[in-house]
């Protein structure tokens, strides 16, 4: 007997659609999510190319969906051990870490963070903001439902025992200092990961001054500041708390290192400057870029109202950043082989989407393939883009290469569909063997 | 006025009573005519708090129920379950939000508790003009229209197969294959679409739940999700119309190319040294890359974005094929010099780079040209390029390959106005969302893939009709019932004076006129209650149940009271 269940892996776009139209076909899902909420990096955006539209308020009734499906059985702060079986028979082993706040007492109203005496930079804000030992990632997270870091919890380090501020100020009885981690067996008949990407560290590219610089920040940081959500609310602030007057944003960082491209950011980096433009109308945008990939219906006018808002935007044949009286200095030779400076009060970094550090183990796990870049590997050469070496185990989203969100979420739905078909009693054994 | 209603205040632990006082709201509450009981308690969205609503609508033998709490997004649903649990009509409670609108705004506690009170009082004057609202279940077929014979199609067929239905196929060519089956090797892997795609060919002609039906046109589409009604009929021939019935249909009728002649500047008279991709395409297969003289051509000039600016987008494949056709024409003859004309190289998927570098490396010369322009005289073609900065050059080649843009297939229009779909400004389909609905259209049940919505690539376009297989199967089951929206639209026969405003604003085309009566009418089935209609409508003819005037007007006075 094949199990009809499915283990989803990643709680971002992908594996939202994925778990939402499995869960509509009458499957139970597994979600697996190594965080403590769910939404994965759209999450993250305040709004989106091309229609601007605010990707947070966009996802958050799917996130309630997943929430509120009782097919879908979500397992935060988890991550996968091993699988055993074949397809139609996994057996799968899940880490799942103790949360220490009970999902169904709590009701989100926050009055555990302002007891908790310890306060760390916070990861989800790119270190911008902080957190408390227990909270949060930012305001509107799904589930509402704090998590207590037990790494830094005084109670869990060791650093003051009998710690229990957190506790004492709950009214609901939702703090469980006993919950402890778990293992356990789950038995599906799928599996479809959906674990994302990673961003390139900036700190190898030295000649962009990075993390050296002031005001020197990378596409995620601007992200977390642009967003309303976000540590300043959506202010743009220099570290100094002024404003920026001119602005640079360097596409491609990384590209030649990775040696691809990674299809989204001239997009998003134009969406930073129309923000800017929009937020400093006299401010002066730059985008320093190589080729402009802006494939599709809809890109390439994005750009042109980009250009025609009066961003300039620069072709580059090398580019390199240096500190000028705390500010940037972008020394770019254009592809055409004149040089240009540009004094910029901030710089964003388009940093190159790379395969998420733990792929190597996930693949080891999961017995199947990574390419010559380190993404997973599908079948797409074999015309068949969503499903791996091993029959049974799909990959769909950014861990398969980087893609935009409407092209993962229409991978989900394919790999989906695909599990719907091959966990179909009713299919005949002819399409079984046809790969 | 026999109304029995009782109203509810949620504690919410102490979000609630620490800004609002709410003794004073249900002493304030409890005297308003109709209402039979107002209680409080501690949390309500809780096991014991759902137990105790459930119980006391019952033990009061409630006729409507007003909540406040929360957020409608956070427990609406939550309570309209304990509704329908203890016998009440769902739509017949109403959830007033005075934690987040009352308690969590104001600071002073005077205010907060006034607020609270309006908003209570407006939210059960509200509640008396509800209506009943019950959920309708509507059988549903479900086989599958697809249209398009293309790699897009085939997949399509190929994913739905096998799974208790019956998938139609209808192509308006004689032969399945589509534009792909006109390719020579594929990019990056040089398989041959032959041995790729044919192979898929062949099962889709072998599955029994698959009917391929090639040379008709779908001529015809009435109906909605699991019920729509098609005719097609022969190429050409309107005499035998076949009429068939399915619960979904995909749209997978690919693109067409720009025509070309607007940069071969010899006035229609065609010179053999220029050709388009497609025609280059077969010269591949055939295993005749020769120019006018039968000869090899010894210097190619490949032009890449060809009516680009003018469109006004990029088609994301032509880079790459163009260097697929660098990589052919270096491996017939390594001293052929290959140029590449292009603008912005397209290079979006992980191993396209690899692929550009390996040309690069070949020899294959890559110039940035905006718009470089042919002259074609007595069989010598002329490529003039800039060289930026105001200067140009010019050079002649043997051979010149045209990457035309792709534009929507011949069918789109036809197909979108039976239909009732939406095109975007390109005139290809439009998505209903295009960020996370890439394959749905307006219209539930009729799903577009491949090209037809864009241009795309083999490997997206496959992915594309495995995305629309995938919303077919997980949401029309053999054996489930549909259950339309229930806060729909309905027009009042009476008022209606049938100048079909609302045919023209309704974006799912849920509103048909009907002709005998001279009015408008909604079709519950696919009336998804966005109220575009409502608020359209010259003489207030159309109401949306749940959001009718006296239940908005009762709130809204209420409130400014």
């Amino acid at each position: 007997m094949k199990n009809p269940n499915v283990l989803v892996i990643g709680s971002g776009v992908a594996g939202m659609e994925a778990s939402l139209l499995l869960a509509e076909a009458g499957r139970e899902v597994h979600l697996i999510e190594k965080d403590s909420l769910i939404g994965g990096q759209t999450i993250k955006f305040e709004e989106v190319y091309p229609n601007m539209e605010c990707a947070t308020c966009m996802v958050a009734p799917r996130q309630q969906e997943i929430l509120q499906k009782d097919t879908i059985r979500l397992h935060l702060l988890s991550e996968i051990k091993e699988v055993k079986g074949s397809a139609g028979d996994f057996t799968v082993t899940v880490k799942k870490r103790a949360r220490y706040v009970n999902l169904v007492n709590c009701i989100g109203c926050g009055a555990c963070y302002e007891p908790c005496p310890v306060s760390l930079p916070n990861l989800f804000e790119e270190s911008l903001g902080e957190i408390k030992a227990v909270g949060v990632a930012c305001p509107g997270a799904l589930p509402n439902v704090p998590f207590i870091d037990p790494e830094h919890c005084l109670r869990f380090n060791g650093k003051k025992k009998d710690c229990q501020a957190c506790q004492d100020a709950c009214m609901f009885d939702a703090i469980d200092y006993t919950e402890q981690d778990q293992t356990l067996e789950l038995k599906v008949g799928a599996i479809l990961v959906a674990t994302g990407f990673d961003m390139y560290d900036l700190n190898q590219l030295p000649q962009y001054g990075y993390g050296k610089i002031p005001n020197v920040l990378s596409a995620m940081e601007f992200e977390r500041l642009f967003a309303a959500n976000g540590p300043t609310q959506g202010e743009i602030k220099m570290k100094d708390g002024g404003t920026p007057n001119s602005i640079g944003i360097v596409h491609c960082a990384g590209r030649n290192e990775c040696g691809y491209c990674s299809a989204v950011c001239c997009m998003y980096s134009t969406k930073f400057g129309y923000f800017l433009k929009h937020k400093f109308h006299d401010a002066d945008v730059r985008s320093f870029h190589t080729d402009l990939c802006v494939p599709g219906k809809a890109n390439q006018k994005f750009i042109q109202g980009a250009i025609d808002s009066g961003i300039r935007f620069i072709r580059f044949a090398d580019i390199s950043i240096e500190g000028k009286n705390g500010k940037s200095a972008i020394h770019c030779t254009r592809d055409d082989g004149g040089k240009e400076t540009f004094e910029a009060d901030m710089v964003i970094l388009s940093p190159a989407m790379i395969p998420r550090k733990d792929t190597a183990t996930l693949a080891e796990i999961l017995g199947i393939h990574r390419d010559k870049l380190g993404f997973l590997a599908s079948r797409a050469e074999n015309l068949s883009p969503v499903e791996t070496e091993k029959e049974g185990i799909f990959v769909t989203g950014c861990a398969e290469g980087p893609k935009d969100i409407p092209e993962s979420i229409a991978q989900a739905q394919a790999a989906a569909g695909r599990i719907l078909a091959l966990l179909d009693e009713s299919r005949s054994a002819v399409q079984n063997d046809q790969g | 006025m026999n109304e029995k209603i009782g109203v509810y205040v949620c504690e919410c632990g102490p979000n609630i009573p620490d800004r609002i006082d709410i003794d004073k709201v249900l002493a304030e509450v409890s005297v308003i005519d109709g209402v039979k009981t107002a209680k409080k308690f501690g949390l309500l969205c809780s096991p014991d708090g759902k137990n105790f609503l459930e119980e006391d609508i019952k033990k009061e033998e409630l006729t409507h129920a007003v909540i406040a709490a929360c957020s409608p997004r956070d427990h609406e649903q939550t309570f309209m379950t304990v509704a329908v649990k203890a016998g009440l009509n769902p739509y017949l409670t109403q959830l007033v939000n005075i934690r987040e609108q009352c308690a969590w705004i104001y600071s002073d506690k005077q205010e907060a508790t006034r607020m609270a009170i309006k908003s209570i009082r407006a939210g059960i004057s509200r509640v008396k003009h509800h209506l009943s609202l019950t959920k309708k279940e509507l059988e549903m077929n479900p086989d599958v229209l697809v249209i398009g014979g293309g790699v897009a199609g085939v997949e399509a067929c190929l994913s739905l197969a096998g799974t208790g239905r019956r998938i139609y196929l209808v192509e308006k060519a004689e032969e399945l294959g589509g534009t792909v089956s006109k390719l020579g090797a594929l990019i990056p892997h040089q398989g041959t679409a032959v041995d790729l795609f044919g192979e898929k060919i062949d099962r889709v002609r072998a599955q029994d739940d698959i009917e391929v039906i090639t040379g008709h046109d779908v001529t015809s589409a009435r109906g909605f999700l699991g019920n729509f009604e098609i005719e097609i009929e022969p190429q050409g021939d309107s005499s035998e119309i076949r009429n068939l019935q399915v619960g979904a249909v995909v749209i997978a009728t690919g693109f067409g190319l720009l025509s070309s002649e607007h940069l071969d500047t010899n006035n229609g008279e065609k010179n053999p040294n220029i050709v388009s991709a497609l025609e280059f395409e077969s010269m591949l297969a055939q295993n005749a890359v020769v120019g006018k003289d039968g000869k090899p051509p010894r210097s190619v000039a490949l032009i890449h974005c060809v009516g680009r600016a003018e469109l006004g987008y990029c088609s994301k494949v032509c880079c790459l094929y163009m260097i697929k056709y660098a990589h052919h024409l270096k491996s017939m003859d390594a001293s052929t010099k290959v140029t590449s004309f292009y603008t912005d190289l397209c290079l979006p998927d992980k191993s396209d780079q690899a692929y550009y570098d390996e040309a690069v490396k070949q020899g294959i010369r890559f110039l940035r040209s905006d718009a470089p322009s042919i002259q074609s005289a007595e069989g010598q073609v002329t490529v003039e390029y800039s060289t930026g900065g105001g200067k140009s050059a010019s050079e002649k080649f043997d051979l010149v390959v045209l990457a035309p843009a792709m534009v929507p297939g011949e069918d789109t229009a036809r197909l979108a106005d039976m239909f009732n779909l939406p095109l975007d400004d390109t005139g290809f389909f439009k998505e209903i969302h295009m960020m996370l609905d890439p394959v749905a259209t307006p219209i539930e049940g009729v799903f577009v893939t491949g090209c037809a919505m864009g241009p795309r690539n083999i490997p997206e376009t496959i992915t594309q009709s495995q995305a629309a297989a995938g919303k077919i199967l997980g949401s029309l089951i053999p054996g489930r019932k549909l259950e339309p929206e229930v806060k729909v639209s309905e027009v009042r026969a009476d008022f209606c004076t049938g100048c079909q405003t609302c045919l023209t604003v309704c974006f799912y085309a849920a509103i048909s006129f009907d002709e005998s009566r001279g009015i408008s009418v909604v079709n519950e089935a696919i009336c998804r209650g966005c109220g575009s209609c409502v608020g359209s409508c010259p003489s207030g003819a159309i109401r949306a149940k749940h959001f009718t005037y006296p239940q908005i007007y009762r709130e809204v006075l209420e409130i400014l009271s």
